[in-house]
């Protein structure tokens, strides 16, 4: 019964869709914004990219929410998950799993790199492709990679939590010092620079920077969080059978 | 004619994305496939904005040296893009904590089930005698005892504390 | 300085550095959740006391429709005002358990206040989500399994939501180019298609997850009935409303066509039944709650979809009224949680409660002379005079459901006042803080009920602001960058000379 509604739901729903998708033209949608801000967003930000003009400029408070989304998912997820880690740690203890020598070792040597790549992304992201989600996810790759070569090994959770508040914090902060300057919240400021160089498009940099670190931290911290259950759930091989009774039952 | 083609390919693509998705919402049984389902959905969602943006022969957004005349893309549904992917991590991390957890408290990864053993822990702890409640499940596996029922529920409840 | 950005900015930042304060001082952060709430109040006050005409905030300096506004009018900054003060109400003070479930608190109440004022449909989009993550986490913060069974189901409702809602901004994109609302406003022509409509239709049953509306609403009763009371009383009070408040503004902004509205009233007329009959069958006080949630969050809808200012002056109102009882509601059951039979003697073991249930539950029928007696009959005059047959048939679905409503309502306060057996009587006696908590919105319901003059003329002002589409559009291309007083005269200015 929930499965013929549910179809004729979703049939629904895909006519629809398919209908209107019938009238559309790829490239013929109006750029009313999206033109203005090709226009005039290079003298107004001083960013050579300008999605980053878009991203931290114009729309800056969707970023501010973006970033408090990714707060809020971490949170909410130890928040969850943090009962079970109470009840079992003590019980059960974690095994640090070693699964050979060159996994580890490329780890630990991926891991400078992955630094390095994730800060060059960060900081160039008002200039080329990237910023601050791109490089934080590097960042948090970096952090996950040991993680994922030695099961089991610790996550410095209270060090992720101070990065991850600072970098959220000075977000807002920096947002707040142009309120106090006289000029809205979030307003660019410090002046553009000469566009195409490193320092340049005011707060943008910094602000980048804020988000990457914030990205990386927050990632990190909900990768660690989900390794972390991962080696605790017992019975493997019985969510695989309830997985497969569950599709004899769907058929 | 091929342009025809690649627009509705395009379109259609995204489109097919999202019912796939939703599709795969409404009908799977499995808790993590839903999860799956749902980033199909959304990476269907994410696509139809860059398309939004899309226009041809131009080129991306950025300045050099090179682009100062040419034809770029809207830059707005990509920035739209980069906040909706990134909220949409976001929300599947917490539905996969959310599924080991519901696997830890009830065995099992079938959407049915799991909404029977809610339905009746809400009864339970609200002291509504299932029996008597409409919300029998149809077909043809009994109900266990009421006072069994009624321990398994403290059980359930008593270890989560 | 006083900006009203603050009111996003600040709950966002305690947030974020909480857990870093917590981790040196738990005292202080206790206070700090209270603290930045009182803060969030006082911004939002002080706007509302200044405004005598409607202005926008271009955030970041960028004029619109370019960048972001915040739209002040007197229904936002109503709405921004009510989310920290019943926050503060329904805080859990005494039985706070670690600084996650406060920031999440805090997150959710900057969330709000964003959503309340943003007037970008993007930006909308992603308050929505920030607010939608928050009550996932607020939803399970109990930890038993069934509350993360729930969450569960009401995640994926959510995201199903999320993707829908998406479609259609994409769709809206697609159309006119734009996304700040007014702007959407100004090429309202171009949505009235088949592709406008149904980005009109994914919108509202994407963000009608939120407000309880019918074919997204499976979570409603499971969440409620095993989240912690506050929660419950949180989302289906304040949250819910939010939600609709975002339908309002594309309704009165874009799409004031028959199809759109007639849309809204249909899915209200079905909350209602859907709402109400399953309220009537269910056998425990929650879940009772919010089935006639979902049923009271339908009669919003239906009101908001009578065009004019007549739909506006009841849709708020409802709106309002719900706001004020349902939490006061929910709040009891907190020690009244269970079997609707279990309630017996409920009323000797602790009479004001059950003296302010029957308030509540008067009200919520629309018994005169209680404030939800009037919102009910703004709410029928307004059907009467749509006068069309759907018009109609809403009307006697509303009569009926109110019949219904009574039914249940009166048979559970019936059973409060019958004798119980001694040993569960005393289960049902209700702690003096939750008392006062719920006593503080029976004050509120009574206080309304004694200056129901000028609170009439004082929402019939809100409808009439809100429901001008026009004033809307020039409210929000007048903005700069400039001190908000000088913005007033200068709208003043520029409608002397129209």
């Amino acid at each position: 019964m929930r499965n013929v509604s549910a179809l004729v739901f979703a049939s629904g729903l895909a006519f629809l869709l398919l209908v209107i998708t019938w009238q559309f033209v790829v490239g013929g949608a109006p750029m009313l914004i999206g033109e203005a801000i090709l226009q005039q967003g290079a003298d107004k930000i001083g960013s050579a990219n300008l999605v980053t003009s878009v991203v931290l400029g114009y729309r800056g408070i969707d970023t501010l929410g973006e970033i408090a989304i990714l707060f809020t998912a971490s949170t909410a997820t130890s928040l969850v998950l943090s009962s079970l880690s109470a009840k079992t740690s003590s019980s059960k203890k974690v095994v640090i799993r070693d699964d050979g020598t060159i996994l580890a070792s490329s780890a630990s040597l991926f891991f400078p790199l992955l630094i390095t790549l994730g800060m060059y992304i960060i900081l160039h992201g008002h200039l080329t492709p990237g910023g601050g989600f791109q490089g934080g996810v590097i960042l948090a790759a970096a952090f996950f990679l040991p993680l994922l070569a030695v099961p089991g090994r610790g996550v410095n959770h209270s060090g992720l939590a101070l990065v991850e508040g600072f970098a959220g914090a000075s977000f807002i902060i920096i947002g707040i010092i142009a309120l106090f300057q006289g000029n809205a919240f979030l307003q660019p400021f410090f002046g553009h620079g000469e566009m195409g160089s490193l320092v340049s498009a005011g707060t943008l940099p910094l602000l980048y920077t804020a988000v990457g670190l914030k990205v990386g931290a927050e990632l990190s911290g909900l990768l660690a969080n989900l390794a972390e259950i991962g080696e605790i759930v017992p019975e493997s091989t019985d969510l695989q059978a309830s997985s497969m009774q569950t599709e004899s039952n769907g058929s | 004619m091929t342009t025809d083609l690649i627009h509705w390919l395009l379109y259609g693509g995204a489109m097919g994305l999202i019912v796939i998705g939703i599709v795969g919402v409404v009908t799977l049984n499995n808790i993590f496939r839903i999860v799956l389902a749902l980033a199909i959905a959304e990476a269907g969602a994410n696509l139809l904005l860059v398309i939004a943006g899309y226009r041809f022969d131009a080129i991306a957004p950025i300045l050099t040296g090179s682009s100062a005349n040419q034809l770029m893309v809207d830059p707005v549904p990509q920035a739209m893009v980069l906040t909706s992917i990134v909220i949409g991590v976001g929300i599947q991390a917490l539905a996969l904590a959310l599924v080991v957890k519901v696997y830890q408290n009830y065995k099992t990864l079938d959407i049915g089930e799991i909404h029977q053993q809610l339905s009746t822990d809400i009864d339970n702890s609200s002291g509504v005698i299932s029996l008597l409640s409409s919300e029998q499940p149809a077909g043809e596996r009994p109900l266990p005892e009421p006072s069994a029922q009624h321990e398994t529920a403290q059980l359930n409840q008593g270890g989560d504390k | 300085m006083n900006n009203i950005a603050f009111t996003v900015a600040l709950p966002l930042l305690a947030a974020f550095l909480l857990p870093i304060i917590s981790n040196s001082s738990k005292s202080a952060a206790r206070f700090i959740g209270p603290f930045v709430l009182l803060a969030m109040l006082g911004f939002s006050l002080a706007y509302f006391n200044m405004l005598e005409h409607p202005v926008a905030i271009a955030l970041g300096g960028f004029r619109p429709p370019l960048g972001i506004t915040f739209h002040l009018d007197n229904l936002s900054l109503l709405m921004a005002s009510i989310i920290p003060l019943i926050m503060l109400v329904l805080w859990p003070y005494a039985n706070i358990e670690g600084y996650r479930e406060e920031s999440l608190l805090l997150l959710l109440a900057g969330s709000a206040s964003g959503l309340a004022l943003s007037g970008d449909l993007f930006n909308i989009y992603v308050f929505y989500e920030l607010l939608s993550v928050a009550s996932f986490g607020l939803a399970a913060a109990n930890r038993t399994g069934a509350a993360f069974a729930a969450t569960f189901r009401y995640l994926v409702m959510s995201g199903l939501g999320t993707v829908l809602a998406l479609t259609g901004i994409g769709l809206i994109y697609t159309q006119t180019g734009t996304l700040n609302l007014a702007h959407i406003g100004l090429l309202a022509s171009q949505l009235n298609n088949p592709a406008g409509l149904s980005a009109f239709a994914l919108i509202v049953i994407g963000i009608g997850v939120k407000a309880e509306i019918f074919p997204v609403n499976g979570w409603v009763p499971e969440v409620y009935s095993t989240a912690s009371p506050r929660i419950s009383a949180l989302l289906a009070g304040l949250i819910s409303k939010l939600a609709v408040l975002v339908i309002v503004r594309l309704l009165v902004v874009a799409y004031q066509g028959p199809e759109a509205l007639t849309l809204l009233l249909v899915l209200g007329m079905l909350g209602i039944i859907w709402g109400e009959l399953s309220a009537w069958r269910s056998k425990d006080l929650k879940r009772m709650l919010s089935f006639s949630s979902i049923g009271q969050l339908g009669m919003v809808l239906v009101a908001f979809s009578i065009p004019g200012e007549a739909g506006m002056v009841a849709g708020i109102a409802m709106m309002l009224h719900h706001l004020v009882v349902k939490p006061g509601l929910f709040m009891l059951t907190e020690h009244w949680n269970g079997s609707l039979n279990k309630l017996a003697g409920a009323a000797k073991s602790s009479p004001l409660a059950a003296v302010l249930f029957m308030l509540f539950a008067l009200s919520l029928i629309g018994v005169p002379p209680f404030p939800g007696f009037w919102a009910k009959l703004l709410l029928v005059t307004g059907l009467v005079e749509a006068n069309t047959p759907l018009y109609l048939t809403a009307l006697a679905v509303l009569l009926s459901a109110t019949v219904i409503e009574a039914h249940y309502l009166m048979h559970t306060a019936i059973r409060m006042y019958s004798k119980g057996k001694k040993k569960q009587v005393k289960k049902l006696h209700q702690t003096p803080f939750t008392l006062t908590i719920i006593s503080v919105f029976a004050v509120v319901l009574i206080t309304a009920l004694i200056t129901m003059a000028p609170l009439g003329n004082k929402l019939q002002h809100i409808a009439a602001e809100s429901s001008d589409r026009a004033l809307y559009i020039n409210t929000t291309f007048a903005a700069r960058h400039t001190p908000v007083r000088k913005q007033i005269s200068l709208i003043k200015q520029q409608s002397k000379v129209q």
